[in-house]
């Protein structure tokens, strides 16, 4: 058993060290001085990090994919809970023809997706094609299997229908009881659903770079535009993608843990 | 599946045909959405690809998308694919097998944790961090050589395949170690301890209990790294640029116009891909069933 215990360790430690290396290596890189004759920073500074944030068009990118974002969280989840909810509840017939068509997106790459959408709008000329409104569209149909399943999960955890049911024999109507009971009875499932399409759209670079490149410049392809001229800035912005992704998975991970409290909630209710 | 029992079965106000078909209106916008965000654009690439100024032989974009630069992409990219899918495979099934079975659950958790957000990284972001850390004055490349007198370059460059199968091994082998912990959950003590009583080592329990019933996992798991990797484009693109001939790399710049060729030809290695990535999700979705036979 001794053995097979430091094995485990030497596992752990090679997986921790993988995936926590480039992180610290890139955080330190974006504070230090300079640093590529010795092995420790030859000293520290907050220069990158201000000369990259005091750029016009920092603010412009950063700007850009927060509204892309929201915009794709926003209109993602008003597509898919109403559908979800309706599916679970009225038509089962329906349900693979959606799971279809939310799993259909993971078989995509992101080029094709962007090839297949110019095929099929640029006949209705560029203003609509290479559009932030498109890219909008587009990172939708890569958000689907993303929303979709948690808002899924989380309808199964609860009766649905007996919340319909005293709904409306209280005489509440459609849009009362998706409004009032079912989405506060999925709101974990939405909640998650949310924060993963948030951290997918905000470090989305293919889609955005494709289909309008430079017109509307998004957070990633600032970044890129940077790793090919100043390496200490695009660190810095490096570094605020991984704390956009680190915060978004602790939204996550708090979320998951407030699932069990809404589901008692839910039974109460019941 | 519950059965369905209408809700307002006692009024008879509305038929019930007429009643089944107003619930199919309501899923009308998503349906709209599907169908004109997915189905259609995918129809167009599949049926743009058949066209060419050839219209007696439908397969002349393919011929040209078999060109020898392009059918290289392809050799590159499903290298890359089983490459990284191979490894992540088995470096996450072993440390996804570390992680189940080590008795700290702070460990647990945290590892589980980290394997959440790091298998959602790449792009960009990633790529960069890989430079940093691996590139010709990376800290790791400056360790190597200051301390351990290894010297990375020129032999590796991380801007080659080889440094693309680091930089993706960065989501490969987290996204592995997630999907390996319900099967390992999945396996009973009982049935190793049955093996035991009956006299099996430690050896055959493995090899003739574990490892079959854990194989479509395995193998699902092998499929779904391997459409992730294929798919991939915006961290081989920061990381390599044009230099590295994927096939996601050689479709972009189609679809930029930097290449100058019939645009009939993005949509025949379109279609190629399209194919490659269903095969692997549905056989993805397929071994998934079959794994959860297992799973309690």
């Amino acid at each position: 058993m001794k053995g097979s215990s430091f094995w485990r360790f030497l596992l752990i430690a090679f997986f921790l060290l993988y995936l926590l290396v480039p992180l610290i290596a890139t955080t330190a890189f974006s504070f230090a001085n300079r640093w590529d004759r010795s092995i420790l920073p030859e000293g520290l500074t907050l220069d990158w990090w201000r000369a990259v944030t005091e750029r016009r068009a920092f603010g412009a990118a950063l700007k850009n994919t927060l509204s892309l974002s929201l915009a794709t969280m926003t209109l993602s989840i008003l597509l898919v809970t109403p559908t979800a909810y309706w599916v679970h509840l009225r038509v089962p017939k329906a349900k693979p023809f959606v799971e279809v068509l939310t799993i259909l997106p993971f078989g995509i790459p992101g080029v094709v997706l962007a090839l297949a959408l110019i095929r099929t709008y640029a006949r209705f000329g560029g203003h609509i094609i290479y559009s932030p409104f498109m890219l909008v569209l587009a990172c939708m149909v890569i958000s689907l299997p993303f929303v979709y399943r948690p808002i899924v999960s989380a309808l199964n955890s609860v009766d649905i229908r007996a919340l319909t049911e005293a709904a409306q024999t209280l005489g509440a109507g459609w849009f009362t009881i998706l409004r009032r009971v079912i989405v506060p009875n999925i709101m974990p499932g939405i909640l998650s659903g949310g924060l993963l399409v948030f951290s997918l759209v905000f470090v989305e670079f293919t889609l955005a770079n494709l289909l309008v490149g430079p017109r509307f410049k998004t957070f990633p392809i600032y970044l890129v535009e940077f790793t090919r001229f100043d390496g200490r800035q695009a660190s810095a912005l490096a570094v605020m993608s991984f704390i956009i992704a680190w915060l978004t998975s602790l939204g996550l991970i708090w979320v998951a843990g407030r699932v069990g409290g809404d589901r008692e909630e839910a039974i109460g209710a019941r | 599946m519950s059965e369905i029992v209408p809700i307002q079965a006692d009024k008879p106000a509305t038929p019930k045909r007429l009643r089944l078909w107003s619930d199919w209106i309501a899923l009308i916008p998503f349906f709209l959405f599907g169908i004109g965000f997915e189905i259609i654009p995918i129809l167009l690439v599949l049926s743009s690809s058949m066209k060419s100024e050839e219209p007696w032989f439908l397969f002349a974009n393919y011929q040209r998308a078999m060109a020898p630069l392009l059918a290289r992409s392809f050799l590159n990219s499903i290298k890359l694919s089983a490459a990284t899918a191979s490894l992540g495979v088995l470096l996450g099934g072993f440390v996804g097998y570390a992680i189940y079975s080590s008795k700290n659950k702070i460990i647990r958790n945290i590892t589980i944790a980290l394997a959440d957000v790091a298998t959602n990284f790449g792009g960009a972001p990633l790529a960069f961090a890989f430079i940093i850390t691996l590139g010709s004055t990376g800290i790791v490349t400056l360790v190597l050589s200051r301390y351990f007198g290894i010297s990375l370059y020129p032999t590796f460059r991380i801007y080659s395949i080889a440094g693309l199968v680091l930089a993706y091994l960065y989501f490969q082998m987290p996204l592995m170690v997630l999907l390996i912990q319900p099967p390992l959950h999945g396996l009973r003590r009982e049935w190793r301890e049955a093996a035991i009583n009956l006299g099996a080592s430690n050896f055959q329990y493995w090899f003739r209990i574990a490892l079959p019933i854990l194989a479509p996992a395995l193998i699902g798991g092998f499929l779904l790294l391997f459409a992730n990797s294929f798919g991939a484009y915006a961290t081989a693109w920061t990381l390599t640029g044009p230099d590295i001939n994927l096939v996601t790399v050689q479709i972009a710049a189609l679809v930029r116009g930097e290449v100058q060729l019939d645009p009939g030809t993005a949509d025949a290695m379109a279609t190629i891909s399209l194919l490659i990535m269903a095969v692997c999700v549905a056989g993805y979705q397929w071994t998934h069933s079959r794994a959860q036979r297992w799973q309690r």
